[in-house]
């Protein structure tokens, strides 16, 4: 009796250490200090790529830019976009450019914690400083709303934060954006994007059941278990051809959300178009278009599996 | 003999998974579900001339311009009465809850309608967004992309809920007319985004 009770407290203590640990661990890198000048409006044009927009900004209740509050409802449990306006309160505006930087390109906040992946940032860790600069001069140009953070709502054991530490060592990729020797340069920008900033895998990549994307089996294979019940279509290159895209009409429906069948999109993409594609340049929608449509080259790009764990 | 009916039994399955995303509809479901498939037929004829893949018919645009015209505005809300939604419908409750900004977009739809059909004239203007120097969405301006500033881009000033297609001031049938026929069926299109995005639920 006295035994077991002796084990089950060494075992607490043992959990409680391991635990202590894991809060201790420390996630992420100090900031270099970031020097160069920012300009607005290629920030503004990255932060439209790369959905900032979209999914900081509630439009079904009407709040205001950036301020957050959008829905995103997991497996794991429902999160809701931040506020990112400059507030000094209840936005960024307190934040230094280094905080931004490691927020944007580790997904770790100013206080040292881990963000959940719901934040695409896994996607953005390739951003220059020149980028990182540029998107944080086109946030200060943002209006600043009193708007108050809604809390997560997740079950145990989800809502413990530490529980993402393994999680980013186990699932946390560099963004494959890499440029190809020997590819076009447009092929290499549409990588930079579809890959990069744009985070088509967000929601095209299938994931496990943890919530890690599954590179090796689900590379742009869609998903059918997304935030909210949605589901994404595949846009691996075979499908794509399958289902009529060519080059010329995936470029226009990203400005325009039609599809060659002759419906337009609606849900996440439509979304997606209206708050993020259609302002590209049409150069970039090609870009796009032509690194989805183009099988081999993504084949010659491929990078090699010892590089790609961080 | 056995591969046959199962080639038949296959077959029959396929027709049945093709019939089944319109079929079991019946009255004003059935009626809007045919009305978008007719839009959606005008689009696909168009569509590849805008996309440079076929040649330009001004004709053809202003006969699509028509049939958007003619499923438009009160044409489209009268076939949406009120909880005429679940299955097979693809409506969403939101379509009630905001009405009018569902009757706005379907008003927007018949504006758009008649300033391409106007516009169908003026055919094609290249956007020149092939060279750097139009990054940043030079070329013409749609509604899209009279905010590309970046200050007003990121929700300065006049705030960002006017981006949402759908929010923003809606330009008269006289201003559309002037513009190029590219833009105007952009601008037509996108108001179908934007109708989809809001109101239909994700397939």
């Amino acid at each position: 009796m006295g035994l077991a009770i002796r084990a089950g407290a060494a075992v607490i203590a043992a959990a409680a250490a391991g635990l202590a640990a894991i809060s201790a661990w420390p996630v992420g890198k100090a900031a270099k200090p970031i020097t160069v000048a920012g300009d607005v409006n290629r920030g503004a044009y990255l932060a439209r790529a790369s959905g900032c927009i979209a999914c900081h900004t509630n439009f079904d209740e009407d709040i205001a830019p950036l301020a957050g509050g959008v829905a995103l409802e997991t497996p794991f449990g429902t999160l809701y976009s931040p506020n990112i306006t400059p507030d000094p309160l209840h936005g960024i505006g307190r934040w230094s450019i280094e905080d931004f930087a490691r927020a944007v390109r580790q997904g770790v906040s100013p206080d040292g914690e881990p963000y959940y992946p719901t934040f695409t940032y896994p996607f953005y860790g390739n951003f220059t400083d020149q980028e990182i600069a540029d998107l944080w001069a086109a946030f200060q140009t943002v209006n600043p709303v009193a708007e108050p953070d809604r809390p997560r709502d997740m079950p145990f054991p989800f809502n413990q934060r530490w529980t993402l530490k393994p999680w980013r060592l186990a699932f946390l990729d560099a963004p494959r954006t890499d440029p190809a020797e020997d590819a076009e340069p447009l092929w290499n920008r549409g990588r930079e994007l579809v890959e990069g900033a744009a985070h088509c895998g967000a929601c095209h990549t299938g994931r496990n059941i943890l919530g890690g994307r599954d590179h090796d089996n689900q590379h742009f294979r869609g998903n059918r278990d997304l935030p909210g019940g949605n589901k994404s279509p595949a846009i691996d290159t075979e499908t794509l051809e399958m289902r009529g895209w060519t080059v010329a009409n995936l470029a226009y429906s990203l400005k325009t959300g039609l599809k060659p069948d002759g419906d337009a999109f609606g849900g996440g993409m439509g979304e997606i178009v209206l708050q993020g594609t259609r302002f590209l340049s049409d150069q970039d929608r090609r870009a796009i278009a032509i690194y989805l449509l183009d099988a081999h080259g993504a084949e010659a790009a491929k990078p090699k599996a010892e590089t790609r764990k961080r | 003999m056995k591969l046959t009916t199962l080639t038949l039994t296959l077959a029959a399955t396929v027709f049945a998974a093709v019939a089944l995303a319109h079929s079991g509809a019946t009255g004003v479901v059935k009626e809007r579900m045919d009305a978008m498939d007719a839009m959606g037929h005008a689009i696909k004829r168009v569509a590849p001339m805008f996309q440079g893949e076929l040649g330009y018919d001004a004709d053809a645009v202003r006969e699509a311009a028509e049939t958007f015209r003619s499923h438009a505005g009160e044409a489209m809300t009268r076939l949406f009465p009120k909880g005429s939604n679940g299955k097979p419908s693809e409506a969403m409750d939101t379509i009630w809850r905001n009405w009018d900004e569902f009757a706005a977009l379907a008003e927007r739809l018949g504006t758009y309608a008649e300033g391409l059909s106007l516009a169908a004239g003026n055919g094609l203007v290249e956007s020149g967004g092939m060279d750097a120097g139009a990054l940043m969405g030079g070329g013409f301006m749609t509604s899209g992309e009279t905010m590309m500033g970046g200050a007003a881009m990121m929700g300065a000033g006049s705030g960002m809920a006017g981006m949402m297609v759908g929010h923003e001031p809606m330009m008269g049938v006289e201003h559309l007319a002037e513009m190029p026929a590219n833009v105007v069926f952009e601008m037509v299109s996108q108001t179908c985004t934007a109708c989809h995005t809001r109101f239909r639920a994700d397939k």
